[in-house]
């Protein structure tokens, strides 16, 4: 599916001038809490979003994204902390804008596409709560239809249409009333794999063409990848860490970073100096942060950046330790390791499909050093 | 701030001023409503019950009803009768039900179909039936048995009006809910846990012991003790039979309580023992069918494998069609015959076929016009006003929208606990006095109508609205409507379907509404089922025929009308997640 962003009169430039400016917003969440009863949901969330900024929040479920995407909605009221959106506070303890007064759209998780309306109706009800002139109304959905592949969908129910097809009309809904902000929850979840992958480069796309500020909540790190300019990672109802796709993926912070963005050995050890680590009796290198020798150090270290070593390594090689296979598994384009170490611990590596090494092998692992990631918690 | 905001708000697109959130006074008017409608005629009842008639504190009202024989007698008849009818209702609708749902019994959607003509069939018209057929010396059965055996004139093979009359009466429109209750536990049961049995060796007689038996066990007591309420809170069906026969139930004691010369005071103490009894009763029953929890957990399940029955299928059968003809087929047999006959226990011919009753209920009969205009008056205003409320606290309950909404659950729940003839004794006593006498017109019935329905009303009005997932209003939230306008363009069209079900169950209600419109009724404000029970003390069996079998005429209209309306733009439910 291709949305052509320049469907409006004069594209996205023009359409903005005559708007008077920039119309886009920001957004900033200033230690934002939600308190059930005595559990926070979302625990002091601190974020700023800046104009025509895609942020994601990314975390497991239950960590608090869909309920500080909630909030941001004005769906629900906060505990404490306020969300300023465009230099206006609309949500504090003390006042909540309701959502209709935020210009904002959402992108539900289930779609939310009113079953007693068509398709047509569906993505002009947005319009004609904004009192445009019938014609201009059908114009614009038409045009949006159009962009959205979905002409020939116009006069039929939700009912009727497939997964993918309802996803479209939702996106069109959110998209026709043309809002300062857009949230979106999950909004893939619901297609199957192929969808999903090819809807996630189109969302990054119209995101640059329109440059809405955005925030996108999902628990998918690769969808997360694809389309943020910042991901928030969020555990516990607290940002873990808020950085871009590549600061996250190459340097994350915690050990629960590095476990839930890529696939992430972490293993624990003792420091002997600012950058040494003891493990299964060797000294490993490590790089991050400076650390002092004597504290308990996780290190995490990528599957696919491990190397299995047959032979024993030559006198004087740094970072190698010796383990034994416990397990592997031919996937096709590569091939899938367990192996453990002599105090236990167990590393998952990936190697290339044709290094076959039988289970109960003793191997040597290789763990580069620029690799080794000392993490901070 | 609010500069901040006012400044601000010139750079959003023209919009409508949303208007202040009505949602916690409505929640307010609405708590101080059902309050009124349910703790007033409460109160009254206690206080009746307890003070005597200088205002002092008494238990004078108990002792008389626990020792007085004519207070007591009835007390015993009522338990008896109650514990008959449940203990009866067990024995005859489990078995049918579980040949309805897991055998395959031929015609099983035909017995389900009559099962459910005896549950439309107010229980005083099945008792005025039950009359023209089985009374002592005209009852039509009676007629046929000397006929055939050349019997003497004052002999009888079956007389209604006894105490087993009445609880052959009460049996027969009261088995439907255990009916009921069973055919839907064992629907919900899965075949797979009976295979899983047999596939571990155990034989059929062993599953039903240890399986099925034991899982559809709580619904079985629940419809026992839902059949037991029945029978404890019927007036009409013992008021026909019981009183002929010189006995009274503890609902017909408190209505004549209220003829000349009234005494309030005691039907007040005769009415709290039903109540609490109501209460605890019910508490039961939801304490056993919580429990049931159990039955079905996790998985898909694939449809029951019917049990087969070989020849023994047709026997079932005709058992079934056996016990349908007493509260179905007989009855509506001596209904139509009296409704067209000269004399109503008289067979009819086509010879003697006459129009007669027909035109005398509609054109002569002077009380016709008048008690059609308040039963469809009452009926419509009722279901109307009542949907409406139901609807209300539906709305703020399901979508939790202000606080202390469990607490307007409740009262909306509560009035479930109150037997109709209770509240027409609390409603009597609230409403005759100033500030507001409503006593003698037609206000007064339509607080008890409202009041009497609201409960199934508001369980009818919250699973419709579970069926609107939350995000199909913040959708439209979200892109600008107010919640009033997303109430008018999402919610409202979505739940139409069960909004107009709910009237119409309200309206068929309120038709059939006996027991407290007895209590309240005036000559001004008679309604059709008081008409069609003062017209038997005056023997008129003929026009009672005519308009009993309006009534059902016209409650079936209402329920096939309800029942054709369809749901607009294909599935109402929305996917779930994942």
């Amino acid at each position: 599916m291709t949305l052509d962003p320049t469907y409006r009169l004069g594209g996205a430039a023009g359409w903005r001038a005559i708007r008077g400016g920039d119309a886009l917003a920001s957004v900033e969440l200033k230690s934002l809490t939600k308190r059930y009863g005595t559990a926070a949901a979302v625990d002091a969330v601190s974020l700023e979003i800046a104009h025509g900024q895609l942020v994601c929040l990314l975390g497991p479920s239950g960590c608090g994204k869909t309920t500080t995407l909630r909030l941001i909605a004005g769906f629900i009221e906060p505990t404490e902390g306020e969300i300023i959106v465009g230099g206006r506070v609309v949500s504090s303890p003390k006042r909540t804008e309701p959502p209709e007064r935020r210009n904002m759209s959402m992108i539900f998780q289930s779609y939310a596409l009113w079953p007693h309306m068509t398709v047509a109706e569906n993505v002009g009800y947005g319009l004609s709560i904004r009192k445009l002139a019938s014609h201009v109304i059908a114009d614009k959905v038409k045009a949006i239809l159009g962009v959205a592949r979905l002409e020939h969908l116009a006069a039929r129910y939700p009912g009727e249409l497939s997964g993918g097809q309802q996803q479209r009309v939702s996106l069109a809904r959110a998209l026709v009333v043309e809002p300062e902000t857009l949230l979106m929850d999950e909004p893939l979840s619901n297609l199957d794999a192929n969808l999903r992958e090819e809807m996630r480069f189109e969302i990054r796309r119209l995101h640059d063409a329109f440059k809405t500020t955005t925030v996108y909540v999902t628990h998918d790190q690769s969808e997360a990848m694809t389309t943020a300019d910042l991901i928030a990672v969020m555990n516990g109802g607290r940002i873990e860490q808020l950085g871009t796709p590549e600061a996250i993926y190459d340097r994350p912070v915690s050990e629960f970073v590095a476990r839930f963005i890529g696939a992430s050995n972490v293993i624990t050890g003792t420091a002997l100096d600012a950058s040494h680590v003891q493990v299964a009796g060797v000294a490993l290198a490590t790089t991050g942060r400076v650390l002092t020798a004597g504290v308990k150090v996780p290190v995490s270290i990528r599957q696919h950046d491990v190397t299995l070593e047959t032979t024993a390594p030559p006198a004087g090689a740094t970072n190698r330790i010796k383990a034994v296979v416990k397990r592997q598994v031919f996937l096709g384009a590569s091939r899938d390791y367990l192996v453990a170490l002599d105090d236990g611990s167990e590393i998952r590596l990936s190697t290339a499909a044709g290094q076959n090494v039988a289970t109960g092998s003793a191997v040597w692992l290789h763990l580069p050093p620029e690799r080794c990631l000392a993490l901070e918690r | 701030m609010t500069d901040v905001s006012i400044a601000a708000s010139d750079t959003l697109p023209p919009r409508r001023r949303h208007g202040i959130d009505l949602s916690q006074p409505i929640m307010l008017a609405a708590a101080a409503l059902l309050v009124v409608l349910i703790v007033l005629p409460i109160a009254w009842i206690v206080a009746y019950a307890f003070l005597d008639k200088s205002g002092a504190l008494t238990l004078g009202n108990f002792a008389k009803l626990f020792t007085d024989p004519s207070f007591l007698d009835p007390l015993i008849a009522t338990a008896t009768i109650a514990t008959s009818v449940g203990c009866l209702c067990c024995l005859i609708a489990a078995p049918m039900g579980w040949l309805v749902a897991r055998s395959d019994m031929p015609a099983r959607n035909l017995v389900r179909t009559l099962v459910m003509a005896s549950f439309v069939t107010p229980p005083f018209l099945g008792a005025i039936a039950w009359e023209l057929l089985a009374a002592p010396n005209s009852g039509l059965l009676n007629q046929a048995w000397r006929g055939l055996t050349g019997a003497s004139a004052d002999e009888h093979i079956f007389n209604i009006y006894s105490l087993g009359g009445v609880v052959f009466v009460i049996t027969c429109y009261t088995f439907p809910y255990v009916f009921v209750l069973v055919a839907n536990a064992l629907d919900r049961i899965p075949g797979e846990l009976e295979d899983a049995s047999a596939m571990l060796g155990a034989t059929s007689a062993t599953t039903a012991r240890r399986i099925t038996i034991p899982m559809v066990l709580p619904a079985i007591i629940a419809g026992a003790l839902i059949a037991f309420l029945q029978a404890l809170n019927l007036f009409g069906s013992p008021a026909i039979l019981a009183i002929p026969a010189g006995f009274h139930t503890l609902t017909t004691k408190i209505w004549s309580l209220f003829q000349f010369p009234p005494k309030p005071e005691l039907a007040a103490a005769a009415a709290l023992p039903l109540l609490v009894l109501t209460v605890v009763l019910l508490r039961a029953q939801k304490a056993v069918l919580g429990r049931r929890s159990y039955a079905v957990v996790g998985g898909k399940y694939g449809a029951p494998r019917p049990v087969p029955l070989g020849a023994f299928r047709w026997v079932a059968l005709a058992g079934c069609l056996f016990m349908l003809l007493m509260p179905v087929f007989l009855p509506y047999a001596a209904l139509l015959n009296a409704a067209f006959s000269k004399i109503p226990t008289r067979l009819v011919t086509w010879d003697t076929l006459s129009w007669q009753n027909v035109y005398f209920t509609f054109f002569e009969l002077s009380q016709t016009g008048h008690v059609l205009k308040n039963t469809f008056l009452l009926g419509a205003l009722s279901a109307t006003l009542g949907t409406l409320l139901a609807l209300i606290i539906a709305y703020l309950v399901a979508r939790q929208s202000v606080r202390g909404h469990k607490i307007l659950g409740f009262l909306a729940t509560a009035p479930i606990a109150m037997p109709g003839i209770v509240l027409g004794v609390g409603l009597f006593l609230a409403y005759t006095r100033p500030p507001l006498v409503l006593y003698g017109t037609l206000w007064i019935l339509l607080i008890a109508y409202i009041t009497i329905e609201l409960p199934a009303a508001y369980q009818q009005l919250q699973s419709a609205f579970h069926a609107v997932h939350p995000e199909l209003e913040e959708a439209s939230r979200i892109l600008g409507a107010t919640r009033l306008r997303s109430l008018r363009d999402i919610t409202a069209p979505l739940l139409r379907t069960g909004v107009i079900a709910t009237w119409c169950f309200i309206f068929v209600a309120v038709v059939r509404e006996l027991s407290a419109a007895v209590i309240l009724f005036t000559s001004d404000t008679k309604v059709l089922s008081v008409l069609i029970f003062d017209l038997k003390e005056s023997g008129d069996l003929g026009a009672i025929a005519v308009l009993g079998l309006s009534m059902l005429a016209l409650t079936t209209i209402v329920i096939a009308l309800a029942n054709s309306i369809p749901g607009r733009g294909g599935d109402i439910r929305l996917r779930e997640n994942g």
